[in-house]
């Protein structure tokens, strides 16, 4: 956490004088930005970050996006971020927010409210999201056909507290989310522990199902990035019994039991969440090859099972990441 | 109102702990302060401290207070046992006092959060009183206004806020607890950018004449406030901004052009 | 907390459009209060404030206690005013919402801090015996704006109200019945009086809003004032945000309602007096 400490600002008689004029500035940069389009979306730099309130441009020549609004003949930021420009229409992408679903994106949520004929999940999201029964597979295979006796068992698959991974399906009208578990490689969670990262950590990627071999444990373990901040770090399965080939156990897919996990993979699983949180902390955004990395430092620095020293945290990220958090 | 016997302006024209009239309380404004709230901050000035956390938006947890076309902002104040001093009547939740600065602090962010965009959803705000020193709902708000911006809620602009006392015919500005027992006191929130107000809060007897000068002298305090907010905030978001670009050279592979 | 249903979308847009034209749905000017109304009991001190249809009935009596040890010399005054479901089927018994807390804190902050009666002049026998003023208000309905019609029934009540002339004589205090001796009147200050004024969105304040117009307005501002050109309380909490000069000119608009509701009280108090035999021997 940064903490930024501002001396006293001492105002005198003369207080009306220090005041800087704030739309005087704004105006500056309006023509700075008129002579020279591109700085838009250009990169970090400190032009384009903007805080609330701050205008941006002219609402006469370009669109507003989201994190903007229009006040008089101005676009005008309403977050703090970075501005970003699509040809005529400017947004600006907030440093943190509450995590926003697309369709198609992976999520991990939790069970809070057993319903008729749904599930409502807590998904990390604005409102609650929502598992319909008809969304999910029932055990018995994929061709299995739902009855209404399912209905009268929901909680015997799906229980208040359990832990889903699921792919948001469409939205209802009034903006929640609708989730859908027809895959096999959806459904409930065991074998393993969640934490929770702020979601703008997490890319959307090609997938977000990753497995760190051995040496990490003895069956390796596998890395959930739900795209809502949710992360899932378990126990290793191989990649047949993952995804419904040889030895899936398609009976086994809503039981509340865990495997026997040997304390080597116990510790594996605590390691790689350790540094989950440890890169979380620091605002690092998270991706397999980050996690697999730092995994293979702590590896060959033989550092004991646990949380890393402060020291050893400081070299792990110069070397792994190339952050300096001394600085 | 108990009168005590520290001397409000001395003849050197210096208050009670050596400030100028115009002269601000020393500020320190930070962000993320809280483990695991969507936004947090804590705002110290002079011997104030509050921290702020916000939750949400998030599902209303009583579904039936949801509204359809906007979020719901709620509002909790707790002081902290070892801010509310010896002799003082002991604030808990629910106190009437405290009920209020809720009240001002939700009504004054009620219009400057674009709850519009939140719909069906519920925004906490809770604000932590940890060490109190005069201008108790000055500080909250400005530590509220920070909270927001770091939680990524849009909203229209900062809201700072300042309270304002008079002495004689001089005004004071940022009071201490000692002063605000002795002087009049106005508190208001005002939209730096614009000047207007959001906020006005007085509570003991001053002459109409007297107010205009106060109220005028209290918006320039706050557009100095927001510029000093302002500089914390950017600082901040750049050393983010840096760290999201890491590495997205290495796993470009994978990343997804956003 | 039972909400109340919104009023329908098309009600409100028939009051702004009226509100543009500088018209209100009961056919006032927008600085325009409501008809004040006083009905006094059967005792002293015991007057129905109305306005319109919102009616405040206060209540003032007094008994003798022992001062607190910091303060000998100074009576108390005591401000009973729970809202009950009478005023509006909103409010409940022994809950307080937000808006009822508004209202208490601010009657309390502009009769009680602002020291409109002289609690010195409460005291009987310094350290021993001083008058305790309890000021009862019911609230007995709700057409929007109870806080300006309870200061106004708060201060007529305090003004009307007379405490037993009392005699003290060595370390004996004899109390004498309104029979014997006339009572005295309450040693008063100024009169604060709340006004409010709601706001919409790039529209003129309107003075004393009703129900409808307080539920759907952008905010309100309460400003409290006396006759002397003084701001007693003010409190403008969020809602559509202001100019300085906004403000004031709503503060200007007060002070000349102000002595023009204190002249209103002050005559019906007179008329009061001319129709009450208080007996003197």
């Amino acid at each position: 956490m940064f903490s930024v400490k501002t001396v006293a600002l001492s105002s005198t008689q003369s207080f009306s004088d220090d005041i800087p004029a704030t739309h005087r500035k704004h105006q500056a940069e309006l023509d700075a930005m008129d002579l020279d389009e591109d700085e838009f979306g250009a990169g970090p730099s400190k032009r384009n970050i903007v805080t609330p309130g701050e205008v941006i441009t002219s609402s006469k020549e370009y669109m507003r996006g989201h994190g903007t609004y229009v006040e008089e003949v101005n676009v005008v930021s309403s977050v703090t971020g970075t501005i970003e420009r699509v040809n005529k229409l400017i947004s600006v992408k907030p440093v943190r927010s509450k995590y926003v679903p697309e369709v198609g994106d992976l999520v991990i949520g939790r069970i809070v409210e057993v319903g008729p004929q749904r599930w409502r999940v807590d998904a990390n999201g604005r409102q609650d999201a929502v598992l319909m029964l008809s969304s999910v597979n029932l055990p018995g295979g994929v061709q299995r056909r739902k009855i209404e006796s399912d209905a009268l068992k929901m909680r015997e698959f799906l229980a208040e507290g359990d832990l889903l991974v699921a792919e948001v399906q469409a939205f209802f009208g009034d903006g929640a989310m609708s989730l859908h578990t027809r895959s096999l490689k959806y459904g409930k969670l065991r074998n393993g522990q969640l934490l929770s990262v702020p979601p703008q950590l997490i890319r959307r990627l090609k997938s977000h199902f990753h497995h760190i071999p051995p040496p990490c444990g003895p069956t390796g373990v596998d890395v959930i990035l739900g795209l809502n901040g949710y992360v899932w770090v378990s126990n290793g399965t191989s990649q047949e019994k993952r995804e419904g080939g040889e030895g899936f156990d398609s009976e086994g897919v809503y039981s509340d039991k865990n495997d026997d996990i040997p304390p080597e993979g116990r510790q594996a699983i605590s390691t790689i969440t350790n540094l989950i949180k440890l890169l979380a902390q620091e605002g690092i955004p998270l991706t397999d090859t980050l996690i697999e990395d730092s995994f293979n430092w702590v590896n060959q620095n033989q550092l004991p099972p646990g949380p890393l020293a402060p020291n050893e945290t400081e070299r792990m990220l110069a070397e792994v990441v190339g952050v300096d958090i001394t600085a | 109102m108990s009168s005590s016997r520290i001397e409000i302006l001395n003849d050197g024209g210096l208050r009670h702990d050596a400030r100028r009239p115009y002269e601000l309380r020393s500020t320190s404004f930070q962000l993320n302060t809280h483990p695991t709230a969507e936004g947090s901050s804590t705002v110290t000035q002079g011997l104030t401290t509050v921290q702020v956390s916000i939750f949400g938006p998030r599902e209303p947890r009583q579904r039936s207070q949801a509204s359809h076309d906007k979020a719901i902002i709620s509002v909790e104040v707790g002081v902290v046992p070892w801010a509310q001093g010896g002799g003082g009547v002991k604030r808990v939740r629910g106190d009437k006092r405290l009920q209020e600065i809720g009240a001002s602090i939700r009504q004054t962010f009620e219009p400057v959060i674009m709850t519009h965009l939140y719909p069906r959803s519920e925004i906490t705000i809770n604000v932590q009183v940890l060490s109190a020193d005069g201008g108790i709902l000055p500080t909250s708000i400005n530590a509220t206004t920070l909270a927001l911006i770091s939680s990524g809620i849009s909203i229209l602009d900062y809201t700072t806020s300042i309270s304002i006392g008079l002495y004689l015919k001089q005004p004071l500005l940022d009071l201490s607890h000692v002063e605000e027992q002795d002087l009049p006191n106005l508190v208001i929130a005002s939209l730096p950018n614009s000047g207007k107000i959001t906020l006005a809060q007085m509570e003991t007897r001053l002459h109409v004449d007297r107010f205009e000068e106060m109220l005028s002298l209290g918006v320039e305090a706050c557009q100095v406030l927001k510029t000093e907010m302002e500089d914390v905030v950017k600082s901040q978001t750049e050393k983010i901004v840096e760290r999201m670009g890491v590495r997205s050279v290495v796993s470009s592979g994978m990343a997804v052009d956003e | 907390m039972v909400r109340e249903i919104d009023p329908p979308s098309i009600q409100k847009d028939f009051l702004l459009a009226a509100l543009a034209e500088g018209k209100r749905l009961d056919g006032r000017i927008p600085l325009q209060q409501r008809k004040i109304e006083f009905i006094f009991g059967e005792e002293l001190g015991n007057v129905e404030c109305r306005l319109g249809k919102t009616a405040v009935l206060a209540q003032v009596s007094a008994s003798i206690v022992k001062p607190r040890e910091d303060r000998p010399y100074e009576g108390f005054l005591m401000i009973n005013s729970e809202i009950g479901p009478m005023a509006s089927s909103v409010y409940e018994n022994g809950r307080s919402s937000d808006s009822e807390v508004l209202i208490t804190r601010l009657l309390e902050k502009s009769i009680r801090r602002t020291e409109a009666i002289d609690r010195e002049a409460l005291c009987i026998l310094a350290g021993e015996k001083v008058w305790q003023l309890r000021l009862t208000l019911h609230f007995l309905s709700d057409s929007g704006n109870l806080l300006d019609c309870a200061s106004m029934a708060s201060m007529i009540a305090l003004k009307h109200f007379r405490k037993p002339d009392v005699e003290v004589i060595g370390d004996e205090v004899i109390i004498h019945s309104p029979e014997e001796r006339a009572p005295v009147p309450l040693a008063i200050h100024h009169t604060p009086l709340c006004l409010t004024f709601a706001y919409f969105e790039n529209l003129p304040p309107i003075l004393d809003p009703t129900h409808l117009e307080a539920t759907l307005c952008e905010g309100t501002l309460t400003v409290t004032m006396n006759a002397q050109r003084e701001i007693c309380v003010l409190s403008k909490a969020g809602g559509t945000p202001l100019a300085a000069e906004d403000i004031m000119g709503v503060v200007r608009v007060g002070v000349d309602r102000v002595r023009e509701m204190v002249k209103i009280m002050d005559d019906a108090l007179e008329k009061d007096r001319e129709n009450r035999v208080v007996e003197v021997r």
